[in-house]
């Protein structure tokens, strides 16, 4: 099955290889610049990734507001997968009016991800997303996927029962297996598959990005100019 | 030089915010960039020109203007080009777009946007079941 369909109708998720790797390298650099943390754009990811796991809460709410400068992040990062995009959605897209980056600091209080469905926020069924780590994952620090067939099954389980989101898939963190990826690679999904993430071990922090888009030719739900913008891919 | 925030009509583009929240809105985003609201601008319901704002702008020299949203911006060919013509040298904020800039091709881009966004087709919420949004995404062409 090739990648379009594999996202849209097979698994609901593919892992991809980022097509403009240059651009992605220029733009790490560019995160860690702006992060300003003392590390110059040169510095290696593992040692920003200690730095950031030392820092307390309120260091790390500094980092995350020098990098709102960081405005045209989710152009860079469609920019990357300019063909993928465009088989997808075309060449006209709303996309994410910002890019939403996460920085997963490991140990206790470490920000856990209950399993959920993109849908929920409301942004529109046609929508794609992209996971993207800014280093290689370590055993278990990534996200973990339920297929399309088992997700889709289980909204309409949880829907007979006139729930959203309730104990059948909030009890499932337990047992799921994340992704593994190494940096280079992304996982792109549509707005049905159930994921999450579990906690890990690490004394790095866990960093990755992550865009929503679609078509513009094709319907809004929710979401509209609050949260995504017109984009033209060049 | 005056800093105003304005409220408007209720309906705002696809949003439905009453005035009260509006405010709480623009009053949020002035405390997150630090900006002090020194005058509120209520324009009337049912109208999309921005005309109180512009005549309180001759009087009192405004230098910053916070908005809800760009849905707010008036959308026909000569209230735009007033309030391009009269506003061109007014900071514009457009809180919950989170958008800020000024002159005429910023404003222009703002209502183009917005008018981009009133041609998407919409799925309503209110209309549809969960187990039905998989079906309108496969069905559709
Ligand atoms: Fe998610």
């Amino acid at each position: 099955m090739d990648t379009v369909n594999e996202i849209n109708s097979g698994k609901g998720y593919a892992i991809v290889k980022i097509e403009n790797l240059e651009n992605f390298i220029q733009l790490r650099k560019n995160f860690i610049k702006n992060l300003n943390i003392n590390s110059n754009e040169d510095e290696d990811i593992d040692i920003v990734r200690e730095k950031i796991a030392k820092m307390n809460k309120s260091e790390i709410n500094k980092a995350m507001i020098n990098l709102l400068k960081f405005n045209n992040l989710s152009e860079i990062i469609l920019n990357s997968f300019p063909k993928l995009v465009k088989q997808l959605c075309g060449e006209e897209l709303l996309i994410q009016r910002r890019a939403t980056v996460i920085m997963n600091v490991p140990g206790k209080g470490q920000a856990k991800q209950w399993p959920h469905y993109e849908l929920m926020s409301g942004i529109s069924p046609f929508t794609y997303v992209i996971w993207i780590p800014m280093h290689d994952l370590e055993e278990n620090s990534g996200v973990y996927f339920v297929e399309l067939e088992k997700s889709l099954e289980l909204i309409k389980k949880e829907e007979a029962q006139g729930l959203v989101n309730g104990p059948t898939v909030l009890n499932m963190m337990s047992d799921q297996k994340p992704v593994p990826l190494k940096f280079g690679e992304a996982i792109i999904f549509n707005p049905f598959v159930l994921h999450g993430n579990i906690q890990f071990k690490s004394n790095l922090a866990r960093i990755a990005y992550n865009v929503r888009f679609q078509s513009f030719k094709k319907p809004i739900l929710q979401k509209n100019t609050d949260y995504l913008k017109y984009y033209k891919l060049n | 030089m005056t800093v105003a925030s304005v409220t408007t009509d209720i309906n705002i583009g696809p949003f439905k915010i009453p005035s009260n929240a509006q405010n709480m809105i623009m009053n949020n985003y002035a405390d997150r960039n630090k900006i002090s609201i020194e005058l509120v601008i209520p324009e009337p319901m049912m109208s999309r020109s921005l005309a109180t704002l512009q005549w309180i702008h001759n009087d009192r020299k405004l230098s910053l203007v916070i908005l809800s949203s760009i849905y707010q911006l008036p959308d026909e060919g000569n209230k735009i080009s007033e309030i391009i013509n009269n506003m061109s040298e007014v900071n514009f904020h457009f809180a919950i777009e989170g958008l800020n800039g000024k002159g005429g091709d910023f404003l222009h881009k703002c209502i183009e946007e917005a008018k981009k966004f009133m041609k998407i087709s919409m799925i309503d919420s209110t209309k549809t079941k969960w187990s039905e949004l998989y079906e309108i995404k496969k069905n559709f062409n």
